[in-house]
């Protein structure tokens, strides 16, 4: 709806500023561009209502083809990135937690705040500029095959990764000092069997929620990350919508932004039903 | 407040301190165009080199800093002001006033942010302050949702009890007695927050939604410099790492906030 009252004519970018006033009139009738703001809403929603998301100005192709086309692509990506960051980043964490205060706790978690910390946007041209043009290992961009996909898939992932070290290392220690930890060391449990069994299972249960939230995330955070690479996805497709306000495009990435969203956190509540019993009894979730 | 914190906001004065005193530091104009100079590597004469319009880039970096920082807190603070305004009201009214405001926070919170502040921030003209407002309307949520929780505690200690039988109005219970009490919180979150900000600030400037060429910010230095980065790859470092270290230095600073005022926000982070 705010999208449609923004200024910057879509028109003239599609026609560029000096063509006559005819066409811009005919180009304006063609889009609905010439009926009222309220008008322009209504009609949008009738379509959305009709599982349509309106065509691309510039392309006239249906926004949803596109959207069909470009979302197992950025899937893709988004997977990749999650089957780096989650295993280094509970382990990491684990790692960190276990030694606590000692120097690799210190090492880990100087990465982990930086990781959170430098753009996305900045890391990838980094790990463009030194393995595909200096040493030429890897394409800088594009879409395709396993080598076009680990770049921007470590790039991805590397926030997430620090995320879910800070978030592992807090409730690994918090676990740690309570006193079934103690009773089951006492009963002379292994060390490993202490560690996999009793602290890292019950961890576990809040980092879940931590990847659901990141891969969510991935979906718009891959909007930086697959501009760089050049990864044929929703985040560019949007972006390229955005460059030139092709609203139907922008519209459509945002709603299915936010659908995906809204659906992950649902099931990241459902996991977290069947993960954590005490959810299941109090039933009233966190 | 431990070493690490210390050190943070002292590094992220120095940094602020350069770059409002830019003018003084560096001789050259950070939007001058020097057709001369073009794409120089790091010299004496340029610290940093040039770009692909002969701009100095150290002069670009310190006067880039101002703008992002500057948006930064500004937003911080800005987001702050509203989630302790809508959290105190909607926590200390409760009833309707609080589902209401609570529901309007909890749709914000589902939307990405970066999405969400890219949506906000192509309805406004770009610019400095359309980048502002599109960090402060996306951030202010998660303020509301914390100082919210807090209020709701703290209604129920006897003091607030003792000042609504001495007769005062809520509005004065929650301006003198509430709200003294949320801001460390708030600044806590604050300091966490700007750390964020500074990071979609700069994603929004890469994109070109932020402030406007030929006024420099870092996000926007880095997209230039990767155009050049085969041929100028000096252009790309500098803005980069100032990005990271001023996002350390909040979140170091949060997190030593954190600690000293025993904080925890929703997230557990």
């Amino acid at each position: 709806m705010l999208t449609k009252a923004l200024p910057g004519d879509p028109v003239y970018s599609m026609v560029g500023e000096r063509s006559s006033p005819e066409i811009i009139e005919k180009i304006r009738k063609e889009i609905g561009a010439d009926k009222g703001v309220v008008r322009q809403y209504a009609g949008y929603v009738t379509l959305l209502v009709q599982g349509e998301l309106g065509r691309s100005y510039f392309t006239g192709r249906k926004v949803i083809d596109d959207i069909c086309v470009k979302f197992p692509n950025t899937m893709r990506l988004a997977c990749a990135s999650m089957i780096i960051a989650a295993p280094l980043g509970i382990f990491f964490g684990f790692l960190s937690a276990k030694k606590r205060g000692k120097f690799t706790d210190r090492v880990i978690t100087l990465f982990s705040v930086s990781g959170i910390s430098v753009p996305v946007f900045w890391s990838g041209l980094l790990l463009m500029l030194f393995f595909s043009l200096r040493m030429r290992l890897l394409p800088p961009s594009g879409t395709g095959g396993m080598q076009y996909l680990l770049l921007p898939a470590i790039t991805l992932s590397l926030p997430a990764l620090a995320t879910l070290v800070r978030i592992t290392r807090v409730m690994v220690i918090d676990i740690m000092d309570m006193p079934y930890i103690r009773t089951a060391r006492a009963k002379g449990i292994t060390e490993a069997g202490v560690s996999m069994v009793h602290i890292l299972k019950n961890a576990l249960i809040p980092v879940i929620t931590v990847i659901g939230l990141e891969f969510a995330s991935y979906l718009n955070g891959a909007v930086l990350t697959e501009t760089i690479f050049g990864w044929d996805g929703i985040g560019r497709y949007a972006m390229e919508g955005i460059i030139k306000r092709d609203y139907p495009v922008i519209m459509g990435c945002l709603l299915v932004g936010t659908l995906v969203f809204v659906f992950i956190n649902l099931i990241v509540d459902v996991i977290y039903h069947y993960a954590d019993p005490r959810v299941r009894v109090h039933g009233t979730g966190r | 407040m431990g070493l690490a914190g210390k050190l943070s906001l002292g590094a992220l004065a120095f940094i602020f301190l350069l770059s409002i005193a830019a003018p003084l530091i560096v001789p050259y104009d950070p939007n001058a165009i020097d057709l001369d100079s073009l794409r120089q590597s790091p010299s004496t004469r340029h610290l940093l080199g040039t770009d692909n319009k002969g701009r100095d880039i150290f002069a670009r970096l310190l006067h880039g800093g101002k703008i992002s920082i500057g948006i930064s807190l500004l937003a911080a603070l800005v987001s702050m002001t509203i989630g302790l305004a809508v959290g105190l009201v909607s926590g200390y009214a409760g009833g309707k006033t609080d589902t209401a405001l609570m529901s309007l926070v909890d749709l914000i919170l589902s939307f990405p942010t970066l999405l969400l502040a890219i949506g906000v921030s192509i309805v406004l003209p770009a610019g400095i302050y359309s980048v502002m407002i599109a960090l402060s309307a996306v951030g202010w949520a998660s303020f509301a949702r914390l100082i919210r929780g807090h209020i709701l505690s703290l209604k129920e200690i006897a003091f607030i009890e003792a000042a609504r039988s001495l007769g005062c109005t809520g509005s004065r219970i929650m301006i003198v007695h509430l709200l003294p009490q949320c801001i460390p919180l708030a600044l806590v979150m604050a300091g966490l927050k700007a750390g964020g900000y500074i990071l979609t600030e700069a994603g929004l400037s890469f994109l070109g939604l932020g402030a406007q060429p030929p006024t420099a910010t870092w996000g926007s230095m880095i997209s230039t410099s990767r155009v050049f980065i085969s041929s100028a790859s000096w252009m790309v470092f500098p803005p980069g790492i100032m990005i990271a270290v001023t996002a350390v230095c909040f979140n170091l600073l949060g997190d030593a906030l954190k600690e000293k005022y025993d904080v925890r926000d929703g997230k557990g982070l």
